[in-house]
C-alpha cells in the first residue's frame, strides 16, 4: 500500500495541511499527489535526493513561491 | 493597516451571497417538497421520507475551499482566483427515505424537474450508487448561487449526520481523515451493514405483507 512505502519511508501524515512529509530528507507529499500516481513512480519519488535549499513538494499542480512559503513554515 | 486576507474577503462574499443562498435553500426545498408530495401520500405503513435542508455556514464554506487546495492552503498571491460561488452545495437540500425501495422512484420524479442539473452521485467502492446527488442553479432563486440536492437512503444519511456532527463540525479539518484508505475501509464497512439492513428490514416486511394477502 502507498501509505506502507511512505511510513517505511520516515514520512509522517500532517492532518492539517495533508502531506506526507519527512524533515529529515526535507521532502513532502500531498494526499492529491500519493492519490493520483502508481506506487513504483511514488517509491522513484521517495528515493530520489531532496533540495539542498530548502523543502521539495510534490503536488500535482506546483504550489507557487507564496504557498511554499507558508508550508515551510508550517512544517518547520 | 494590514492587507486583508484571502479568508477575510471570503467572509465578506459569504455575507453578499447569504440572501441569495437563502433563497436558494427555500426555493429548492419547496420544490422538492411539492414534486414528491405524490410520493409522501402513497407511502406504505413502514416507509419513510424526510426533507431536510441547509445552509452551508461561513466557516465551513471558505474551509471547504481552503481543503480543495493541495496544501490547505490559499495562495495569497493570487486572492482573485478564490470565490465561494464555486461551491455547489452553499444550498443544499437532503432527501431521506426508508427503507431504500423508493429511492429510485424519488430519483425520477425530481429528475423530470431538475432536468438540467448535473449529475455527481455518491459511488461505494464497486461503482454502485450509494446515493443521487445533483447540482445546478434554481434561476427564479439566484444566478449566483448553485444548489444541491442529494437522495439517500435514510440510514446512511443518518450515518452521515452523525458522522458529521460528532467528528467533522467541531474540527472541520479531520474531514480530511475520512479520505484515507484505513477509514474508508471502515466507512465502507459501515455502509454496507446499514444497506444490507435496511434490505433485509424491507424482504422481511414485503414478505409478510404478502404472506397475508
Amino acid at each position: 500500500m502507498k501509505q506502507d512505502l511512505l511510513k517505511d519511508a520516515g514520512y509522517h501524515l500532517n492532518f492539517d495541511r495533508m502531506l506526507y512529509f519527512n524533515r529529515q530528507t526535507k521532502k513532502a507529499f500531498s494526499i492529491e499527489f500519493v492519490d493520483e500516481h502508481e506506487e513504483s513512480e511514488l517509491e522513484r519519488r521517495i528515493q530520489e535526493d531532496g533540495d539542498r535549499n530548502g523543502w521539495r513538494f510534490y503536488f500535482n499542480s506546483p504550489p507557487s513561491a507564496g504557498v511554499k512559503r507558508e508550508l515551510e513554515r508550517a512544517l518547520g | 493597516m494590514a492587507d486583508r486576507t484571502i479568508e477575510d474577503r471570503l467572509r465578506e462574499e459569504y455575507f453578499d451571497l447569504l440572501p441569495d443562498i437563502r433563497r436558494v435553500r427555500e426555493q429548492l426545498e419547496a420544490e422538492v417538497r411539492f414534486h414528491l408530495l405524490t410520493i409522501s401520500h402513497s407511502l406504505r405503513k413502514h416507509e419513510r421520507l424526510e426533507v431536510m435542508s441547509r445552509i452551508k455556514e461561513c466557516g465551513s464554506a471558505v474551509d471547504a475551499l481552503r481543503r480543495r487546495q493541495e496544501g490547505r492552503e490559499f495562495d495569497s498571491d493570487r486572492p482573485e482566483v478564490y470565490t465561494l460561488s464555486a461551491l455547489r452545495d452553499l444550498a443544499g437540500v437532503r432527501i431521506l427515505a426508508f427503507p431504500g425501495g423508493r429511492l429510485t422512484e424519488i430519483d425520477q420524479v425530481l429528475r423530470l424537474r431538475f432536468s438540467s442539473w448535473h449529475p455527481d452521485p455518491v459511488l461505494d467502492e464497486n461503482r454502485d450508487v450509494l446515493a443521487y446527488k445533483y447540482y445546478g442553479y434554481c434561476a427564479e432563486a439566484s444566478r449566483k448561487v448553485q444548489g444541491e440536492y442529494q437522495v439517500v437512503p435514510m440510514l446512511t444519511g443518518l450515518f452521515w449526520q452523525v458522522e458529521h456532527s460528532a467528528i467533522y463540525k467541531p474540527d472541520p479539518k479531520l474531514k480530511d481523515v475520512a479520505k484515507l484508505p484505513e477509514m474508508q475501509q471502515r466507512t465502507k464497512e459501515v455502509q454496507s451493514a446499514l444497506q444490507k439492513f435496511g434490505e433485509e428490514f424491507e424482504r422481511l416486511v414485503l414478505g409478510e405483507k404478502d404472506s397475508s394477502k
